[in-house]
């Protein structure tokens, strides 16, 4: 379960946590089958029972990330099928001097095919080294709605991040070419400006929402008039097939309020995945 | 002394004129290419500073010194100057248009670098009588006649760079207001940072592309609502 340690000179042998989770279903009469399922490591892929549109939720039983850490989540989509996933809970990344924890998320939607891809806040902690790309291939009819949201550190603990590097790169292709494309990075000279108006203006929490298919521009109106939650800052812009969100607030809590709002008008009253609802 | 040879078609003469002169001449063209009187509308275009000026963001010389700092490192200045590296080291320029169109935030953002970037193939087109390009966005517009200049990648981009904050002053001048002696000191104090931008970007790639001003963006999107608007983005 736990790979071989792995040291800088000098230093105590830490172990590493790995991980890899990979679901794949295919439309069948019936709604959406699982056609495979494979799990490494620490990387768990829990299916609970739903009517519907399946949920899958992915879990890191490492309990975070940190140097050296590995982790990887995918879902393939066949045959029209809709699929929505989340994490069990926020992924926590946490004091790493030892160099980066690496996290892929790798979803390929097939065409007609659609994927809601809700995972839980990132919580960055002090000194947190954390490298992520999340790729979603489309086929040209497919779609897709993909969240990211992200804390520093905890508001009410007092927790202040001043040391970080984190590379967190969010990209969606439609049949090999790119269309949506945010290489979000924060270090600790960001984090010095934190206050800044053009950067965070003092934010802790923060959130991208887009929604990417044909028609996605009609969405707008709505997702606008869902902003407003108390202590967020929202703005949203419909372009190219797609709709996108911003959000900024002090705290994860008014963060998620709004996160929640917003996802009842992207995805038309359909409840949130359960382990949103805690 | 290396010469470079230039050759006349239609006649017989053969030209040679000294390296130093052709980078001259080369240099002269870009700061053609990126001065205000190139007919990119580049005016009409304040990348948000005219959001960040309604809401207060930005009121005095200190605040959009802070805005055009934030802007140039960790906004398009960065990754516009990425791109155009990219473009001037011979990447191909299709992809990469298809690239900067996805790492547009907005649809003003995607609205100012691609009418921008058309306008200026096609001011280039009419200049050379050669047929314009497809509308691209303007660090892969800037790219694909910069290849031909021979000039080094780092000072093409600290040109290009100097030109978009050049312009942004214009704007912040005339609107947050600020005296023009200000704005000019605000263009100074980017020089060094423009600079290295320039550097570390002209041997930057993709991996390198960074997208940390998040609040910009979000300015940029609520330019969209902003009830009186002087400027398109």
């Amino acid at each position: 379960m736990f790979d071989a340690p792995s040291q800088l000179p000098g230093q105590i042998s830490m172990q590493r946590s790995h991980g890899e989770a990979a679901v794949a279903f295919a439309q069948a009469e019936a709604g959406a089958r699982l056609t495979g399922l494979r799990q490494r490591g620490s990387a768990k892929a829990l299916l609970p029972r739903v009517r519907g549109v399946p949920e899958v939720v992915f879990l890191n039983t490492s309990g975070g990330l940190t140097s050296g850490d590995t982790l990887s989540y995918a879902i393939d989509i066949e045959g029209g099928a809709r699929v929505v996933a989340t994490t069990q809970a926020a992924e926590r990344a946490y004091r790493a001097e030892a160099g980066p924890a690496d996290v892929r998320v790798a979803h390929r939607v097939g065409p007609g095919g659609w994927l809601d891809w809700l995972p839980q806040e990132t919580i960055l902690f002090d000194r947190a080294n954390l490298r992520r790309q999340t790729r979603i291939d489309l086929a040209p009819d497919a779609g897709c709605l993909l969240l990211e949201a992200v804390v520093l550190g905890r508001a009410a603990m007092g927790e202040q991040v001043e040391t970080l590097q984190f590379s967190d790169i969010r990209e969606v292709y439609r049949a090999q070419k790119p269309v949506f494309i945010e290489p979000l990075m924060l270090n600790s000279d960001i984090l010095q400006r934190r206050g800044n108006p053009a950067l965070l203006s003092g934010a802790r929490a923060f959130a991208t929402l887009a929604l990417i298919a044909p028609g996605a521009e009609d969405a707008l109106e709505p997702a606008r008039r869902a902003l407003g939650e108390a202590g967020v800052e929202g703005a949203a812009s419909a372009f190219d097939g797609k709709l996108v969100l911003r959000l900024l607030a002090a705290d994860g809590w008014p963060l998620r309020r709004q996160i929640l709002k917003l996802m009842d008008v992207l995805r038309r009253g359909a409840p949130p995945p359960r382990v949103w609802q805690l | 002394m290396a010469m470079i040879i230039r050759m006349i078609t239609g006649t017989t003469t053969i030209t040679t004129i000294p390296m130093a002169e052709a980078d001259d001449l080369a240099l002269l063209r870009l700061v053609q290419w990126l001065s205000p009187a190139f007919p990119t509308g580049a005016f009409a275009y304040s990348h948000g500073l005219e959001q960040a000026i309604a809401s207060g963001d930005v009121r005095d010389e200190e605040g959009f010194a802070a805005w055009l700092a934030d802007i140039l490192d960790y906004g398009a200045g960065w990754n516009d100057a990425v791109l155009l590296a990219c473009g001037l080291r011979g990447e191909p320029l299709d992809a990469l248009a298809d690239l900067a169109r996805a790492l547009a935030g907005s649809a003003e953002r995607l609205r100012e670098t691609t009418e921008q970037g058309s306008a200026f193939g096609r001011a280039l087109a009419e200049m050379t009588g050669r047929k314009a390009a497809a509308s691209e966005p303007l660090p892969v517009a800037l790219a694909r006649s910069g290849r031909e200049l021979g000039l080094p990648v780092e000072r093409i981009i600290a040109v290009f760079l100097h030109s978009f904050a050049s312009n942004l002053v214009s704007a912040g001048v005339r609107f947050i207001p600020l005296g023009q002696s200000a704005g000019q000191r605000v263009l100074a104090e980017q020089h060094l940072r423009i600079a290295g931008i320039a550097a570390r970007a002209a041997s930057a790639g993709r991996g390198d592309l960074a997208s940390s001003a998040f609040r910009a963006e979000m300015q940029a999107m609520a330019h969209e609502t902003l009830d009186v608007r002087i400027f398109k983005t």
